[in-house]
């Protein structure tokens, strides 16, 4: 099968910056695929790659096997829900999603017929003579999204689609969106740098850093065996451990990765570690206790009703040596 | 103690926001209310009064005579010819001021976009007399021009131009294309500067998002760009087009010697007396552009906004 999106060694580079730096991945058709990291670290130029807003400066980038070297936006099989939507102010919200159409020529009757059918997709059944200035955000980011796939695009980019929302609408619109890819089956490519995002709604997620992909690989993947250092700190609640403390826990040199939730507190002088509690959180289903070793701090996970030590106190640190993930790179 | 008195004051203006408004807001208010709105009442009036023909003395009398004077044909065709070249004039400007404030807008940046200031605004800043006159100089039959055109042969052409009927004329200096040339370019940043600011404001995102759903240039140009950028245009023309119907003094000194409406209110009001047929031309561009604005309002030109 070919792929929706292939990089095949992709560069682009602004004067002396390198945004994207010999990039090579491959999306499978009808996937949910996360590109995911820090800004600037060059996620929304493989995006605008993609779409066509930016060129390789060096690679090719395929669509469905296909370079797009010298194909316009205008002419990809790719639509673009945009980070702050884009809506076109001075048009209804009907006129909004039809407007991939209209352009297209398809007459008035079908292409308000089809932004209706996609409106009532979102929810938004009744909003059509609306402007978009009198949506909210949540609303905007629905048509955004309907005026996007009315389009019926081979794939669907998404630049921080729900950045702009509030928690509990995050949340809802997270599920909607994985729903709707999975109904639809087009191939999703979604842009964020929350962690949580990515890992709850994408199939794969490539973690990017400084302009190069620091690792691919399944949420679980990536969350329990992070490639790197970096993949280890920016995914999640991850203790990286140094070379020297791996060597006094008797793993061996080199650097790892412990979950939080994995680490067990005992009695002072038991253990693989000795250190005083320096602060406790409470998080609701879990508390984290913060544990200075002397040249490094660990974080471990409490399950709920697990008696709490005082701040101060000197207590011993354990794990399972299973849980202890050695990374590939420093 | 000026302190304690000046915390007091902001204080108050603090608690009573309204007090604030009216100190800053009182004084233009009456220049406005008084000066201006008070001199139209006045204007308006006038002309609602007569000119008794025999002793040349004014009727106070309220009557609509002296707007059926207006429609006279003698009087008719200044306000028609008037209204046509405001018009012309407003068309034009909008035209060559797009790519303009187009290329200000989305591509100049730093230093061209400085030049670009300078070079739109730069013709305002000297007197508009001095800009008229050298016009005439430059169009005049003698003029350089003539001689430009001469001079790479193309004097058939320039000759064909005056000959047309109407507009034409014996030079340049003298016909309605020169009339038209100089209210264009006297007029022109006022159309350029509204569009360019228009265009501004056009997100980046919308043209790459109009981009992103298949339309061509041409068709983000007439469905995007266009329709947001219409309050500039509108903004532009109110100036072009009024600028051009009050006008009394291009007219005067490049053109035929055939009236325009500024000229008619000037001549009314002074050598021949008659002040209330003046105030009934002057309302004429009131109405006009009333009634423009009225239809722009009703397009939707203002949705945008």
């Amino acid at each position: 099968m070919t792929d929706a999106v292939a990089f095949d060694h992709v560069s682009r580079h602004f004067g002396s910056i390198r945004a994207v730096d010999d990039v090579s991945i491959s999306i499978a058709e009808g996937s949910f695929f996360a590109m995911l990291g820090p800004s600037g670290s060059g996620k929304t130029t493989c995006l605008r790659l993609i779409s066509g807003f930016e060129r390789p400066t060096s690679g090719r980038v395929l669509i469905f096997g296909e370079d797009s070297g010298a194909v316009p936006p205008n002419r990809r099989p790719v639509n673009t829900v945009f980070q702050d939507y884009a809506l076109f102010p001075h048009l209804d919200v009907r006129d909004n999603v039809a407007y991939g159409l209209m352009v297209r020529g398809e007459e008035k009757a079908r292409r308000h017929a089809a932004a209706e059918e996609m409106l009532s997709l979102v929810k938004l059944d009744a909003f059509g003579d609306r402007k978009p200035g009198q949506l909210s955000g949540g609303q905007r980011q629905r048509v955004a999204l309907a005026r996007a796939l009315v389009n019926r695009p081979k794939v669907l980019l998404l630049d921080e689609p729900l950045g702009a929302l509030d928690l509990k609408l995050r949340e809802a619109m997270q599920d909607e969106l994985k729903a709707l890819q999975r109904s639809l089956g087009i191939t999703f490519v979604f842009v964020t740098h929350d962690q949580g995002e990515a890992l709850s709604m994408a199939d794969r997620v490539a973690v990017f850093n400084e302009g190069r992909i620091v690792q691919v690989g399944t949420p679980e993947e990536i969350y329990q065996r992070p490639r790197t250092r970096f993949v280890a700190d920016f995914v999640g609640s991850a203790n990286v451990l140094s070379p020297d403390i791996c060597v006094r826990a008797g793993a061996g040199s080199g650097w790892a990765s412990l979950r939080a939730e994995a680490v067990r507190l005992v009695p002072p002088g038991e253990g693989v570690v000795q250190g005083t509690v320096a602060s406790r959180r409470y998080l609701g289903a879990v508390s984290r206790v913060h544990v200075d070793i002397g040249d490094a701090v660990i974080a471990a996970d409490l399950a709920a009703g697990t008696p709490l030590p005082e701040p101060g106190a000197t207590v011993g640190l354990t794990w399972d040596a299973t849980a202890l993930h050695r990374m590939e790179e420093a | 103690m000026a302190t304690a008195a000046g915390d007091r004051l902001s204080d108050l203006f603090w608690r009573q926001p309204r007090v604030l408004l009216a100190v800053l807001l009182v004084p233009p208010l009456l220049w406005l209310g008084v000066v201006y709105i008070g001199s139209l009442a006045a204007l308006l009036l006038q002309s609602f009064f007569s000119i008794d023909e025999f002793s040349g003395l004014i009727d106070y009398e309220l009557t609509l005579k002296t707007y059926r004077e207006l429609f006279r044909p003698a009087n008719f065709d200044i306000i028609l010819r008037t209204t046509l070249m405001a018009a012309a004039v407003t068309v034009a400007s909008a035209v060559i001021a797009f790519p303009i404030a187009y290329y200000a807008a989305r591509y100049a940046k730093g230093r061209m976009k400085a030049f670009f200031y300078l070079a739109v605004m730069l013709p305002l800043w000297s007197s508009y007399l001095v800009k008229v006159y050298a016009w005439k100089l430059i169009l005049a039959k003698e003029g350089i021009l003539t001689w430009a055109v001469d001079g790479i042969g193309a004097s058939a052409i320039l000759n064909a131009v005056l000959s047309i009927p109407v507009i034409g004329g014996n030079s340049l200096s003298v016909s309605y294309i020169g009339t038209f040339l100089v209210f264009l370019y006297v007029w022109l940043p006022f159309m350029i500067l509204p569009v360019q600011a228009a265009l501004e404001r056009v997100p980046q995102n919308l043209i790459e998002a109009s981009d992103d759903l298949g339309a061509r240039r041409g068709q983000t140009m007439r469905y995007v760009i266009l329709p947001m950028a219409l309050p500039g245009f509108i903004a532009g023309s109110i100036f072009t087009f009024s600028l051009t119907l009050g006008d009394y003094i291009i007219p005067q000194i490049v053109g035929s010697s055939r009236n325009f409406i500024g000229q008619a209110v000037y001549a009314h009001q002074g050598t021949a007396g008659n002040i209330p047929l003046a105030a009934a031309f002057a309302v004429v561009p009131i109405v006009i552009m009333g009634f423009y604005l009225w239809m722009a309002k009703r397009q939707g030109a203002f949705d945008a906004l």
